[in-house]
């Protein structure tokens, strides 16, 4: 056969491209559960190191099943507020069939056009309550959580991650652990603005509410700093009212 | 074994080893060579890629249009790529790896080792010594990969595959870190490796 021909060439290519969609197609499928489990993990692990429940390390050690046990058992009760501040949805925390809202990108397009938004709260038994924060980095997307002491304005413990900042710079918002320790103790200044301040020698100033920013890493802060400030003014009615029950 | 395979094997590994001869495959050694843990997931995603991609090519190779032969080994490739990155994702050991890897596995792809021995060899050879031609340059391009990553975590974080070896005392040294060091462990490796095979030496 003439394998050089146009139609040859044509149908032989088409073959190929759908048997490979298909092959992939079959395997995202297959793989799905198993890669979402993964990811809630995941997103579980950084929520308690945020909220102090046991180091970081520790819970990556910690076997995903011992993960949910472990949500499962220091969870008081996790919510979803509206822009309002007001409740709007109450999320499972039975080990089963835990519930998160752990797409952030469609609740920040929210926030920012002042569209309906279901933002998580979640509450340990602790007392701290973790909020989860999100926005663009210099390559992709930043995001964390953020736990407050019961006085909801003093941070307990904080948890960055990243998709693609640069290893060693924009990623130590997520690789350094002194990074993640700065935040403790920090109050968010309510009610005034800026609401964070995470900007070059913004510690010089004494201000409770300011951490510096990375060297090397200008984008990468900015854009952290951006994520803080506009999802914790999302969640300024909410934390600052007095409990609502 | 014959003569002719065994040579396909080895020369890979030793003297046509794709790092330190051909000089292929730098960028991924600089990046996922930090950690030992990085680099054995990488150098083993990229021995699954190189050899199982060449199986498929030289099992098509009569079939395969001679023009559009790039496109269809790329379309190849990128399957496997996509394939092993979505099951290190599946897996619960894994998971963590290969959010740490992050781009490196998608850009195996762009591994000039893996087109280049679809182009030089399987195109031209049977299934059976096209795969072993595979796995063996991805097993020379891993074996380099752990040589850099073992000194990088030794001398960069005192451990080896995560649990401390040097006294705590260690000073961490910085630079190791950096991905510059790679370049330089690189170059010590191809002197020694060419100080050894007097047939690499250029006259």
């Amino acid at each position: 056969m003439n394998t050089n021909s146009n139609v040859y060439t044509v149908v032989y290519t088409t073959f190929v491209v759908v048997a490979v969609a298909a092959v992939l197609a079959l395997t995202a499928t297959k793989l799905r559960p198993a890669q979402d489990a993964n990811a809630k993990a995941e997103t579980l692990r950084q929520m308690m190191s945020a909220a102090q429940i046991k180091p970081t390390d520790e819970l990556y050690a910690t076997r995903n099943a011992d993960i949910l046990q472990l949500y499962a058992d220091h969870i008081a009760e996790a919510y979803t507020i509206g822009l309002d501040g007001r409740r709007n949805g109450t999320l499972s925390t039975e080990k089963a069939r835990i519930e998160l809202v752990d797409k952030l990108k469609p609740q920040d397009k929210a926030i920012k056009d002042g569209t309906e938004a279901t933002l998580p709260v979640y509450v340990f038994n602790n007392g701290v309550t973790v909020i989860p924060v999100y926005g663009a980095g210099l390559w992709g997307p930043v995001w964390g959580y953020v736990a407050f002491q019961p006085d909801r304005r003093t941070i307990a413990g904080v948890y960055f991650d990243h998709e693609s900042e640069t290893p060693g710079l924009g990623a130590k918002i997520k690789d350094e652990a002194w990074f993640r320790e700065k935040f403790i103790g920090k109050t968010v200044g309510f009610g005034s603005a800026p609401l964070f301040n995470l900007a070059k020698n913004a510690e010089a100033g004494g201000s409770p509410n300011a951490v510096d920013a990375i060297t090397g890493a200008t984008m990468t802060s900015k854009g952290l700093g951006d994520a803080l400030n506009v999802w914790f003014k999302a969640y300024e009615n909410h934390l600052t009212a007095t409990e609502e029950e | 074994m014959d003569k002719k395979l065994k040579e396909t094997i080895l020369n890979p590994i030793l003297k046509g080893n794709p790092i330190t001869v051909l000089i292929l495959g730098i960028c991924s050694s600089l990046a996922v060579t930090v950690q030992l843990k990085g680099a054995l997931v990488m150098a083993l995603s990229v021995i699954i890629v190189t050899g199982l991609s060449s199986l498929i090519c030289s099992l098509l190779r009569n079939s395969i249009p001679m023009r559009v032969r790039i496109i269809v080994q790329l379309v190849v490739v990128a399957m496997m790529v996509i394939l092993v990155d979505q099951i290190l994702k599946a897996g619960e050991g894994t998971y963590a790896i290969d959010k740490q890897l992050s781009v490196y596995i998608g850009l195996i792809i762009t591994n000039c080792i893996v087109m280049g021995r679809i182009e030089a060899f399987a195109l031209g050879n049977k299934p059976i010594p096209s795969l072993l031609d595979g796995l063996a340059n991805g097993v020379g391009y891993g074996l380099i990969l752990i040589i850099v990553a073992f000194f990088r975590e030794l001398l960069g974080s005192g451990t080896l595959f995560g649990l401390r070896v040097l006294p705590a005392g260690y000073v961490p040294n910085n630079l190791v870190i950096l991905p510059p060091f790679a370049l330089i462990l690189l170059g010590c490796i191809i002197w020694v490796h060419r100080a050894f095979d007097k047939d690499l030496q250029e006259k």
